[in-house]
């Protein structure tokens, strides 16, 4: 039977729950199911894998125990328990770590990876994915003897599978790592780049003042939004020159766009026109942003940011 | 529709509002149609909305002055009225004229004696002092980087430049022509959007009004057109215009660079607005302590006519929104570096691009047409933004007196500049003009 | 360090029937390219006869993104001529060979993705032919002898400080630096430096046995058609989280 492994992240000691979109997508290929976890985090996520269909639970370590973080051993020390249980498709996310990770698998193992799929077929070892900042889909087919595909989070949604999964460990012979990892310090920085940001959220003439800008940063922490700002904003001295959209300001293709009390000029969407989903939030219904947008929401944004700030920050805790 | 109209103006750019403005101040029922979703957002966004008074005709350089006793005093001239956008402001930078050989500044020189427009001889040195940025040498002719000859050392030095103290640039052009139209709403004007003109009806040589996409036929005794680059096809909807037009109008693609002003240099606070017919550019501060920097269209440089309706639908390769050629941005940006070598030339081409309504000669028509009742404020991209409030008040007076007997083709209206005093010759502006060898063929006017 | 040419971000991505993108469009340096060779400047300031090498894989075309990194201070440039088109192994294979053809270099930068393809992996697959150690978006260099400590920027802002020792590959981000981009001086010196052609079949280079292959790519139409959201601030609020999670698959939680 073809083997299929999913690369497992975990946050605050659970499975990711984009991981198990990603399980979702090998349910169709009738494989026996994989899932490689790192560090002790076997036993916690059990639970969870088997009940999205997991057959069996790789827990990697090495022969001085539990693999500390650092992306290279990591990656040598799942290339290893790949060819021992001689799996030859894996998956995982294409989150920052999976990205680490999954490329230092492909570049070892000089394997086809596809990154950021939104879909995939393992049988026909073919990918989906975007391609120019959005702008483009196209599909590929992966050939060779592996085939690695790093899932978009969230792309697939987890499918409940039942079963039972065996638990196994798999001890990895490591070599020193040429890169020494030493330290790791969390939350440092909740700055994000207004063109590398996934998600982006807008205030223009509505936002009425500089104070008023704190509204949007603190909805944009819980979704690691980045914050941006339409021209009358920077002229009106409300916000600084960086954080301008548009053509005399930075031009952004985030996969969402939110625009607050924003127009919708000329100028402003020669900025962001190739946004995967605008969202424009405005008191006139007939600006010109609600009619070129993917979603139109006619209300007081004083109103919506707040409550849209308490829903994500229950959902991201 | 039932509601019946004095005027119905095609265009809500800059030219388009005032023009309704003004007619709803001497009592017409005004209507402005556009097809894009808010007044200012065609052309005139993108315009470089430099105010300036220095053009190559006595009439063209009192009409910019004219021009300026309405950006300095904005509030009063819109009556107070309100906008919940905001006002447009006037940044007074001063203005340089670079003495080149790019220029027939000693035309120009003269002419703001004739006019009186206020002005100091700078020379070299001075102008090095009040511009530490600026390298004065004189790298004339224009070229092309791709041309061998580009590189060259200069050898001589420029001869000075002309100093205007009035001049400068409209922080916003979008907003200037939104201000206006709420001005105009004040005083009665009525202004619909996301409305496209599909046929201009008339009976007997009298126009009777607009045809929208959506079938709605609207009724008007007088049509303008002010479609900015779409004025041409206008004109042809009109039954026999487009053909009796001597000077005809076309769209031509246009770009404009941004580039970050040298290091340590606070451009947007003190730098001039600057025209170099040396280099074949103008410049001006931009937000973000940015150099704008525009073509003054030298012979080198290619000239590309496009369709306005598959350019705004972004058919071709190149549409609106800021995609600037690789080609066209480095040779604006490579000129305006001659002169300011210390800028800094990013590597991703950022500025702003879109059309001009162009006539034959580079000067506007504001006239009348043999339909009766069908009038054109056209031609107007590139040189005219500063003219805006004349124009309007101009073509209002036209109108008007046209519809009361005037026969404008025979004998041409005579134009009092208000605050000038001056009289303007309308004819100048005709659509029955031979080209007028005089321009300067260029945004220069 | 390793530079690409690619579509402007700001330009409309139009497929011919070929499966093509339209190249009549601006192409320019992938801008966190623009952060490796400035890294790579910077450094050569700091240490005496560092010899900063841009390289490419392209079409002839891609000699301008060349000169830019030559004008930003790159001292010259190896462009490796090919007309198809390349996915990350073959690429990086191309790459090292450029690049030992050349010499052993101590430090290759490059950007941490590219703003076309956006694989996210060339660097690694040239690291591994390379044989040295890699890391990815680098937000922190420095370098002592042969000793660097990078700093690395992980999810939700998490940063992780990591050593190791030349030769190595950096994939630099945004945060790394401020690009200064060249006066014109600098663009007029750059068009003078050495730039070394190389065809891709001149390098000898095996066909890698595993490869991505497209087979398909559609551009997206930009014709957006609003679908309103209405209801409390509650239910909007619900509905607009459903569209991040649901829609747009941009919500971890």
């Amino acid at each position: 039977m073809k083997r299929v492994a999913v690369l497992i992240e975990m946050k605050d000691g659970k499975v990711k729950p984009a991981c198990l979109g990603a399980i979702s997508a090998a349910h169709d290929s009738d494989a026996e199911l994989f899932a490689l976890v790192f560090k002790g985090t076997a036993a916690a996520s059990l639970e969870t894998l088997q009940a999205h269909g997991i057959d069996r639970v790789i827990e990697i370590t090495s022969q001085d125990g539990p693999i500390q973080w650092n992306a290279d051993h990591w990656a040598r020390a799942g290339i290893q328990a790949l060819q021992y249980y001689n799996i030859k498709t894996l998956l995982g996310l294409a989150s920052v770590q999976g990205k680490n990770l999954l490329s230092r698998i492909a570049a070892l193992l000089e394997a086809p990876l596809v990154m950021d799929c939104t879909a995939v077929n393992l049988s026909e070892h073919t990918a989906v994915k975007s391609q120019f900042s959005g702008r483009a889909v196209a599909e590929f087919k992966t050939r060779g003897e592996y085939h690695l595909y790093g899932m978009r989070p969230n792309a697939l949604s987890a499918v409940p599978s039942p079963g039972k999964a065996i638990l196994e460990m798999f001890q990895a012979v490591l070599e020193k790592s040429k890169l020494r990892v030493l330290e790791v310090q969390q939350g440092l920085s909740d700055r994000v780049d207004l063109t590398e940001a996934d998600i982006i959220i807008s205030g223009g003439r509505g936002m009425e003042n500089s104070d008023n800008f704190d509204i949007l940063f603190e909805c944009a922490r819980p979704m690691s939004a980045a914050v941006g700002a339409s021209r009358v904003a920077v002229d009106a001295g409300w916000v600084s020159h960086t954080m301008q959209v548009g053509q005399t300001g930075k031009t952004v293709s985030p996969k969402v766009y939110i625009a607050c009390g924003i127009s919708g000029s000329v100028q402003h969407f020669a900025g962001m026109k190739t946004a995967g989903i605008i969202m424009a939030i405005n008191l006139d219904p007939d600006a010109a942003i609600m009619h070129k947008c993917d979603y139109a929401v006619c209300a007081n944004l004083f109103d919506i940011i707040p409550a849209l700030t308490r829903k994500l920050k229950e959902i991201t805790g | 529709m039932t509601k019946k109209y004095d005027a119905i103006i095609i265009g809500s750019g800059v030219i388009g509002c005032p023009i309704a403005y003004e007619l709803a101040k001497i009592g017409y029922q005004t209507l402005n149609v556009d097809k894009l979703p808010d007044a200012g957002e065609g052309s005139t966004a993108a315009s470089c909305a430099i105010v300036r008074a220095h053009y190559s005709t006595e009439d063209g350089v009192a009409m910019a002055y004219e021009g300026f006793k309405y950006w300095l005093d904005w509030e009063n001239y819109l009556d107070h009225a309100q906008d919940e956008k905001g006002l447009a402001k006037y940044m007074n930078t001063g203005s340089i004229l670079l003495k080149s050989q790019g220029h027939d500044w000693r035309k120009v020189q003269s002419n703001y004696d004739a006019v009186g427009v206020a002005y100091e001889e700078w020379s070299v040195d001075k102008i090095k002092e009040m511009v530490p940025v600026y390298d004065l040498h004189e790298f004339w002719p224009i070229k092309r980087p791709e041309d061998p000859d580009f590189f060259n050392e200069p050898e001589k030095m420029l001869e000075g430049g002309i100093y205007c103290p009035e001049g400068g640039y409209m922080s916003d052009p979008a907003l200037s022509a939104h201000n206006i139209m709420r001005a105009a709403e004040a005083k009665g004007s009525e202004f619909i959007f996301n409305a496209e003109v599909t046929a201009v009806r008339s009976e007997n040589n009298q126009v009777l009004g607009i045809t929208l996409n959506d079938g709605t036929e609207i009724d008007a005794p007088i049509v303008v057109n002010v479609a900015g680059p779409h004025s041409y096809k206008i004109n042809q909807m009109a039954e026999g215009v487009y053909e009796e037009c001597n000077i005809k109008t076309k769209a031509l693609r246009h770009e404009v660079m941004h580039c970050p002003a040298p290091e340590g240099y606070d451009y947007l606070n003190d730098g001039y607005h600057t025209s170099d017919g040396d280099v074949g550019c103008y410049y001006r501060p931009e937000v973000g302590n940015m150099f704008l920097i525009g073509s003054e269209d030298p012979d080198c440089d290619p000239q590309e006519w496009v369709d306005p309706d598959v350019f705004y639908a972004g058919k071709e390769t190149y549409e609106r929104n800021n995609q600037l050629t690789v080609e066209q941005w480095n040779a604006q940006t490579y000129r305006c570096a001659r002169r300011v070598p210390d800028m800094a030339i990013p590597n991703q081409p950022r500025g702003v691009c879109d059309l001009y309504d162009c006539s034959d000669d580079w000067i506007p028509i504001y006239d009348n047409s043999s339909m009766k009742g069908f009038y054109m404020a056209i031609g107007s991209s590139g040189n005219q933004y500063k003219n805006a409030p004349v124009a309007g008040h101009m073509m209002a007076e036209l109108i008007d007196k046209c519809e009361k007997g005037l026969d404008h083709d025979k004998e041409p209206l005579q134009y009092t500049l208000p605050h000038l005093g001056r009289k303007i010759d309308v004819g100048f502006f005709s659509r029955n003009r031979e080209i007028n060898y005089n321009s300067s063929f260029s945004v220069n006017g | 360090m390793c530079v690409k040419h690619v579509p402007d971000t700001a330009a409309t991505i139009r497929i011919g029937t070929d499966d093509c993108i339209d190249e009549n469009i601006t192409f320019i340096m992938n801008p966190y390219d623009e952060n490796a060779v400035e890294e790579a400047v910077r450094l050569k300031k700091q240490t005496i006869d560092a010899d900063v090498i841009a390289v490419t894989l392209g079409k002839g075309t891609a000699e301008a993104t060349l000169r830019s990194a030559m004008a930003m201070g790159a001292d010259r440039a190896i462009l490796v001529k090919s007309k198809s088109s390349h996915d990350s192994i073959s690429t990086a294979r191309a790459l090292c060979a450029a690049i030992q053809r050349d010499g052993d270099p101590d430090i290759v930068f490059t950007g941490k993705e590219s703003v076309d393809n956006e694989g996210f992996q060339t660097m690694f697959h040239l690291a591994a032919c390379l044989d040295v150690p890699v890391v990815s978006n680098a937000v922190k260099f420095a370098m002592t002898d042969t000793t660097i400590r990078v700093t690395c920027e992980m999810e939700a802002g998490d940063l992780e400080h990591i050593e190791m020792e030349t030769p190595c590959v950096i994939g630099a981000g945004k945060d790394l630096n401020q690009p200064s981009y060249p006066k014109l001086p600098d663009i007029l010196k750059a068009r003078k430096k050495p730039l070394t052609e190389i065809e891709l079949s001149d390098l000898g280079i095996a066909t890698p046995a595993s490869r991505v292959e497209m087979i398909k790519i559609e551009s997206i139409k930009e014709e957006r058609y609003p679908e309103i959201i209405d209801g409390t601030a509650d239910e909007i609020a619900d509905t607009i989280v459903h569209v991040l999670r649901e829609k747009a698959k941009v919500l971890d939680g």
